[in-house]
């Protein structure tokens, strides 16, 4: 142990004796006329201290060179993880435009479908009241046995009316449930 | 060498590396580093008002952009040169090299812009050389990249 009473000497030899080695800039504080022994002993610790001094360097910026690339790679995250972001909400509004121009082709498509069927139905029911009327006017102006005819007119001229006004009917009402929904 | 030296910077890390390449270098044995401009402004307040004005250190290195500070390296120049009696070598150590900077930084009378990267120690130590022109006041003012 070094004791209050010890010359730097005393103590420094002591130190040099249980293998303690002097750190910092204290060492450079130390007189250079020591004797031998002692100055040998400083100078030791010296170069074990700039040892000591270059490695921690040498550590400390490899550790601040890559807390730096750290760094900058949180900053490349973030604006990847941003231009995913902008990305996403392109493709979400993308993907609802599409959704809303698919629909948009099935109700028209829808209409289209109506539109024929209506056209279709009119044709037949118009074809067939006219030849039924023709028929039965040609076999009136004969003077034919209309009994058959007459009944078969007004029967098929009744069934043809009521049909019509249930595809109209029919009609109208999915054309009304359409806008409503849209 | 310098006889005192005072580092204004928030990156702990950089007060080692700064310590070890001055004591590599001989700059000086007597080093102390501060987190925040606002340490160093209260340090040089009480410096100037209080005294004793020669505990300050000879030469003062500061950081550009000081993160937790209320004010940046130049603001803490100015008030040191401008409010606490200028006297000190000072200058900036920072990574930036932006111009527009570097001129204000001039203007509130820093000496020096040192320019922080893997190898400080070069840096550091063509500034010593030329450290006795600042001293003196005589060295204009220089970046060292």
């Amino acid at each position: 142990m070094i004791n209050g009473k010890d010359t730097v000497e005393e103590a420094l030899r002591k130190a040099k004796a249980k293998k303690v080695y002097l750190e910092g800039n204290f060492v450079k504080l130390l007189a250079k006329s020591l004797p031998t022994d002692v100055k040998a002993y400083t100078e030791e610790c010296k170069e074990r201290d700039t040892k000591a001094r270059k490695k921690r360097l040498e550590v400390n910026k490899r550790v601040q060179s890559q807390n730096k690339e750290l760094e900058e790679a949180a900053v490349v995250k973030e604006a990847l993880v941003l231009e995913l972001q902008n990305a996403l909400d392109d493709a979400e509004k993308l993907r609802d435009e599409a959704v809303e121009d698919l629909d948009l082709m099935q109700k028209r498509t829808q209409f289209e479908l109506i539109g024929l069927i209506v056209r279709v139905a009119l044709i037949i029911i118009v074809g067939v009241g006219v030849t039924t009327t023709l028929l039965y006017t040609t076999a009136m102006l004969a003077d034919k046995d209309t009994t058959i005819l007459g009944n078969a007119w007004s029967n098929l001229f009744g069934i043809l009316l009521t049909n019509s006004f249930s595809i109209i009917g029919t009609i109208m009402g999915v054309k009304y449930a359409t806008e409503k929904n849209g | 060498m310098i006889d005192s030296i005072l580092l204004v910077d928030d990156e702990d890390l950089f007060h080692l590396v700064f310590e070890d390449a001055c004591s590599l270098l001989d700059m000086t044995l007597s080093l102390e580093a501060l987190n925040s401009s606002d340490e160093a402004d209260k340090l040089f307040k009480q410096w100037f008002e209080e005294g004793p004005i020669d505990e300050r250190p000879e030469c003062v290195f500061v950081d550009l952009n000081i993160i937790g500070s209320s004010f940046d390296g130049i603001e803490l120049i100015r008030k040191i040169n401008n409010d606490y009696g200028n006297g000190v070598v000072i200058g900036i150590i920072s990574s930036s090299d932006d111009n527009q900077e570097i001129e204000k930084a001039k203007a509130v009378g820093a000496q020096f812009w040192i320019i922080k990267s893997d190898e400080i120690e070069p840096r550091l130590e063509d500034f010593l050389n030329d450290y006795s022109g600042y001293e003196k006041k005589t060295a204009p003012f220089k970046v060292y990249k």
